[in-house]
């Protein structure tokens, strides 16, 4: 079983932000003041804190789709990212859109059709290979924005609250589902999320971010698969609960 | 590795793409292909030797089928002179915020604008051409482009954000971008401003064709063979008869439209709806 952290001591971070700031033209006030983390390669670090509190910021300049106004942030060229409602192209199938970052990069056929597969069966929805986005559910079209994200073998792998939008039984699912494709591919994953209960089911790492700025770093150090009626796991969370609310 | 800061920005990389017929590409398709079927009908009924040279001549019903072609062809070329200047024009209003507070209230006033008062001075100005066919052309092209243009504008402000930024992690950038992104993402969009569009182009064809009202002693050689004008001829000639074929044609011809383009392009274009 892999638990804990993944960083040690002589391993160099795969993304480090120091004293990173960003604020978005035409505002005072900064949606990120000030972060210093890093991540180790192979780590999973969940980004959590209420709506507002620069979490997503934060992910999105790690994908690069803003750039910070302060600070300076180190991070691999490959970067991918799946999205809060999946973000899939409703006008293309499930496989050309796993097969989006890899026709940018104007791979051979031949690779785009064997990566492509192995992507979907790695999130087990090869036989929807020929479907569109419509008529997947919302779980199923987590699944292909995962496999979009990993078919370009990004070094990081982003997620922007992936389960936000599904019920209690296909989140708990994915959840798995995840742990085991991080547990496959090794990649490291830095999710966004607003529920304590699902940044300790998954996480190695959990860093609680409010008003833009880090507010604590929590390691997890409990084996998986995790469980929430587990002591330890009710003591994790409880943990981040007081922190989380503290100056509430 | 890549450091990122301030002052230094990540490169844009630019690809040509090597891309299987998609969805838009079939929609593209579609659309054009009895564009060109019109097209080349309307070179043919162009040279058709029938065309009545005096006001008044009783016209038979071929005449009016092919009358009803040239009208078509000439909605046609200014459909698709619409859309080739409608799909930038949204795409440059809506690419930032200041771009949209200048342009959209500019296409407002211009769209405030009546045709039909715009008329006589552009039949002035393609009559230095010698195209009285081009004056028609311009106003149909006119009546139907800002219809085009609003709508595509409330598409292109509906797609997603997470569209846009899968789309720039996923490497689709620069034309790539606006070729399987936005063209693809605006489809819903066209269709119902194309109908839109379209229909108003039937609206204004009596108008359109029926030039020497706007000619300084114009006469009825100024006329542009078509349907529109064979119902103005028709009615002012009691000619019933000729009135009723020629509306029956038309009629035929717009639900024939209908049926057989329009609704399976609405059908179609659900596919490329954002949910």
């Amino acid at each position: 079983m892999r638990s804990g952290s993944a960083l040690s001591s002589n391993m160099q971070p795969i993304i480090e932000f120091k004293n990173v700031g960003k604020t978005y033209p035409g505002e005072k006030t900064p949606a990120v003041h000030d972060v210093t983390f890093s991540v180790a390669p192979g780590e999973f670090v969940c980004l959590i804190g209420a709506s507002g509190g620069g979490k997503t910021t934060t992910l999105k300049m790690i994908a690069g789709l803003e750039e910070p106004t302060a600070g300076t942030i180190t991070k691999p060229d490959v970067v991918a990212m799946s999205f809060q409602l999946g973000a899939l192209f409703p006008w293309l199938t499930v496989f050309e859109n796993v097969a989006l970052g890899l026709r940018s990069r104007n791979m051979p056929e031949e690779t785009i059709v064997r990566t492509v597969d192995h992507q979907l069966r790695l999130v087990n929805m090869f036989e929807f290979k020929s479907k569109y986005p419509v008529d997947l559910s919302g779980g199923q079209r987590q699944r292909i924005g995962i496999a979009r994200a990993l078919a370009v073998d990004p070094a990081v792998l982003l997620l922007d609250e992936p389960f936000s939008a599904l019920d209690v039984m296909t989140t708990a699912e994915l959840h798995d589902d995840l742990v085991r494709i991080w547990r496959e591919t090794k990649k490291t994953i830095v999710m966004v999320s607003h529920l304590v209960e699902e940044a300790v089911s998954l996480a190695d790492r959990v860093i609680l971010i409010r008003g833009g700025s880090i507010q604590e770093i929590f390691k997890i150090d409990l084996a998986y698969p995790r469980r929430e009626q587990e002591a330890a796991f009710a003591h994790d969370v409880q943990k981040i609960r007081r922190a989380f609310f503290a100056k509430l | 590795m890549r450091q990122q800061s301030r002052h230094v920005h990540s490169a844009h990389h630019h690809f040509m793409l090597s891309y299987p017929v998609s969805l838009a590409q079939r929609f593209y398709t579609i659309v054009l292909g009895p564009l060109a079927i019109v097209a080349l009908v309307y070179l043919i009924a162009r040279y058709f030797p029938f065309a009545p040279e005096h006001a008044g001549e009783t016209v038979s019903f071929p005449m009016i089928l092919i009358a009803s072609l040239e009208t078509s062809a000439r909605l046609a070329v200014a459909y698709v002179l619409a859309v080739i200047v409608a799909i930038p024009l949204a795409i440059l209003a809506t690419r930032n915020s200041t771009a949209e507070s200048i342009l959209l209230p500019v296409f407002d006033i211009l769209e405030s604008v009546p045709i039909l008062a715009l008329f006589p001075v552009i039949i002035m100005l393609f009559i230095n051409f010698n195209s009285l066919n081009g004056a028609a052309i311009f106003i149909l092209f006119l009546s139907m482009l800002w219809n085009i243009v609003f709508t595509l504008v409330g598409g292109l402000k509906i797609i997603p954000q997470d569209i846009v930024s899968a789309a720039h992690i996923f490497g689709i950038r620069g034309v790539a971008f606006y070729r399987r992104v936005i063209l693809p993402a605006i489809v819903p969009q066209l269709v119902t401003g194309s109908i839109l569009a379209v229909a108003q182009g039937w609206n204004l064809i009596i108008v359109a064709e029926v030039l020497r009202t706007y000619i300084p002693g114009g006469t009825a050689a100024q006329d542009l063979f078509g349907v529109g004008s064979i119902l103005v001829d028709a009615a002012a000639n009691s000619q019933t008869e000729v009135f009723i074929q020629a509306v029956f044609v038309m009629v035929v011809i717009i639900g024939l439209f209908n049926f057989f383009v329009w609704q399976k392009l609405l059908r179609y274009a659900q596919r490329f709806r954002f949910e």
